[in-house]
């Protein structure tokens, strides 16, 4: 039976050593939100390249960014314009220009 | 925003064209962003309806083939700030300096604002849920996030439409994010979810 890794710090990932806590969080997470609205810089994307398949915490917080942004815009109602509003601004234009 | 002469623009056919064109297409975005901001029907009514006429009067002071979309939510946020945001209905409003400066504290560091909680229990919100986080957070925070992860607008284009530096945006949408997974993850608490 394996005796599974319960190092608080590190395991093992495919010959990487996985970090289960970030010393450099809170910039991690501004560096995930960055790439998920697609504004990183490279050299923020080499960060996010180079710490995302190690990162224990990060990985998490990347699924729950990406979770929460996906919720924001796909769960959330949208109402359409009512049509009685279009058209009064319709009205209004045109009246405004006679 | 300076009023151009008619004689000097487009057009009487013209404004209509460019009106129709550019800027009823992006209607159901601006009616949501309205409604969103004030929370109340009639208001959203009232805002997307002055939003449109000052459009069309200032249509010369747009450029055609610009972003339409951005300058249309300027303006609505314009007009909510000068017009709506003193008789909103809005509940238990807070202050938006007060917390940003409550945020921006040195006593109170970003590390100490990391919000644990899980993904899936995010994904078993439904919708109702998760507007009503939203809809708690103070409307500046909502704006940003808003702009951003509903209407897929840019850091600049954010910038632009609430004038504000691109490093303010950054700073406020992160801001903004911190306290909408603590609100998310209060109403995942008390829905029983595992979080």
């Amino acid at each position: 039976m394996n005796t599974p890794n319960i190092n608080p710090v590190e395991s093992d990932c495919g010959g990487k050593a996985m970090k289960h806590t970030c010393e450099h969080h809170e910039e991690c997470m501004k560096i995930i939100q960055l790439i998920l609205d697609g504004e990183a810089t490279e050299v923020e994307k080499d960060h996010f390249r180079n710490n995302i398949d190690i990162c224990l915490p990060c990985i998490k917080s990347l699924e729950l960014e990406k979770c929460i942004k996906d919720s924001l815009c796909n769960k959330i109602e949208k109402r359409p314009c009512p049509e009685k509003l279009v058209a009064l601004i319709k009205e209004k234009i045109t009246s405004s220009e006679e | 925003m300076p009023e151009t002469s008619k004689k000097e623009g487009h057009s009487s056919d013209q404004r209509y064209e460019v009106f129709n064109r550019e800027f009823m297409p992006h209607i159901d975005s601006m009616y949501n962003f309205a409604f969103r901001l004030t929370m109340d029907e009639d208001d959203a009514h009232d805002l997307v309806q002055d939003t449109y006429l000052k459009a069309f009067r200032f249509i010369n002071s747009f450029e055609v083939g610009t972003n339409a979309k951005a300058w249309l939510f300027r303006i609505l946020k314009n007009s909510f700030i000068n017009d709506y945001r003193k008789k909103s209905k809005e509940p238990s409003k807070v202050d938006y300096q007060e917390v940003e400066t409550t945020y921006n504290s040195e006593d109170t560091p970003d590390s100490a604002h990391t919000v644990d909680l899980r993904a899936d229990a995010v994904q078993d919100l439904i919708g109702d849920e998760v507007a009503n986080a939203l809809n708690a957070l103070p409307v500046d925070f909502r704006t940003v996030i808003i702009l951003c992860d509903i209407e897929g607008f840019t850091y600049e284009e954010m910038a632009k439409i609430l004038d504000i530096p691109i490093g303010t945006v950054r700073s406020r949408l992160h801001r903004a994010r911190n306290l909408l997974k603590e609100k998310l993850k209060s109403y995942a608490g008390s829905m029983g979810y595992d979080i």
